[in-house]
């Protein structure tokens, strides 16, 4: 998905600039990449910003920038966040060349009830929730569907095994898994580890000052 | 309880609690989480507390992730003692937590089972929770 965003060129840095422009109701934001050492900051809408990070396509969205009525074709590199509020408080956007191939980290949507949930009572460990691709910008997926109906207990679905048509190419580590059906853990025993465990460590062991033997070597 | 293996002093000081948790404070591990909105000492047995009430409240199957460790030791003073004669003996164990942190974790089960288990686990803890899910965060507002 390609969205269109406006951005006014900004000229005040600091921590206490920075306050004044998230109360004026904008961000700080700075724009870099391609031309090498000409970054530009920019003060962006918020509210239109987190409407495309809302998206299908979310943080791969290819967003044209438009500073002073000039068009820049960039992606988000990195956005931060208020961790309490969840509200933007500032933004990377990366420019990009739309004939270059780019790397981007794409998220796996899982479908399906995995035969092995269903009939055989195991867990689905979802280890990988997404996965690095190289691709041109225009054609970065929205998400990498996984079927998992067919996952019996103790199988898997690796990197390699990952489906592509033609236009992307996966670049994480071919073995990685990304999901896989475990046995469920007995919780009893667990129990009984955390209740025993109190009883024979009541203080823990103090390191001792200075160099041991092994260092010395 | 959750204690350290080892430590290399036995008393520490008591610190300040300001600021936000800007560590640990996504939903990283499962779908579900509970995020801290109050800055506490969350204690051991807290934890374990409340571990334990999550775990009972989803019964079998799914997957929980404690993202607190409790490893600042605290002290306490013997009763009807008079002040002075130095730091008290090491009575427990204590996490700083502050506002956003991500406190547990949970994979594998519906979100109306999530949301009954971590409202249990937040009536044994000593500050107020938000229900936080990895939805959610990656939905900024």
């Amino acid at each position: 998905m390609s969205a269109v965003l406006d951005a006014v060129r900004r000229e005040t840095f600091g921590k206490n600039e920075a306050v004044r422009t998230r109360q004026a109701g904008k961000i700080p934001a700075v724009l870099y990449g391609e031309k090498k050492g000409v970054a530009e900051s920019v003060t962006v809408d918020p509210k239109e910003l987190s409407r495309i990070l809302h998206s299908e396509s979310g943080l791969n969205s290819l967003i044209s920038l438009t500073i002073d009525g000039a068009e820049t074709q960039v992606l988000v590199k990195e956005y931060q966040i208020d961790p309490v509020t969840h509200k933007l408080i500032h933004a990377d956007f990366l420019r990009v060349a739309m004939d270059k191939v780019i790397r981007v980290t794409v998220p796996v949507h899982l479908t399906g009830e995995a035969k092995g949930v269903k009939l055989q009572g195991g867990t689905l460990d979802f280890v990988h929730r997404d996965v690095d691709v190289e691709c041109l910008p225009a054609d970065i997926p929205e998400h990498i569907t996984v079927d998992v109906s067919e996952l019996m207990l103790n199988q898997g679905v690796r990197v390699k095994d990952l489906a592509t048509d033609g236009t992307w190419k996966a670049v994480s580590e071919p073995e990685n898994l990304i999901v896989h059906i475990v046995a469920p853990r007995a919780e009893a025993a667990a129990t009984t580890d955390a209740a025993a465990a109190p009883a024979a460590a009541a203080e823990p062991e103090v390191a001792k000052k200075g160099k041991t033997d092994k260092e010395d070597k | 309880m959750l204690m350290p293996k080892k430590v290399k002093y036995r008393k520490q000081q008591r610190g300040r609690m300001r600021g936000k948790a800007y560590r640990g404070c996504t939903v990283a591990f499962g779908d579900f989480g509970l995020m801290a909105l109050e800055p506490c000492w969350m204690t051991d047995r807290q934890i374990e507390a409340a571990r334990v009430a999550m775990a009972r409240s989803i019964k079998r199957g799914g997957k929980i992730w404690i993202r607190v460790f409790p490893d600042k030791p605290i002290t306490k003073k013997p009763q009807e003692t008079r002040m002075g004669k130095g730091k008290g003996a090491p009575e427990g164990w204590v996490v700083v937590v502050k506002p956003g942190r991500i406190l547990f974790e949970m994979e594998g089960v519906s979100e109306v089972e999530a949301r009954a288990a971590m409202r249990l686990a937040q009536a044994k803890l000593p500050m107020k929770c938000r229900f936080a899910t990895r939805f959610a965060e990656e939905k900024v507002s």
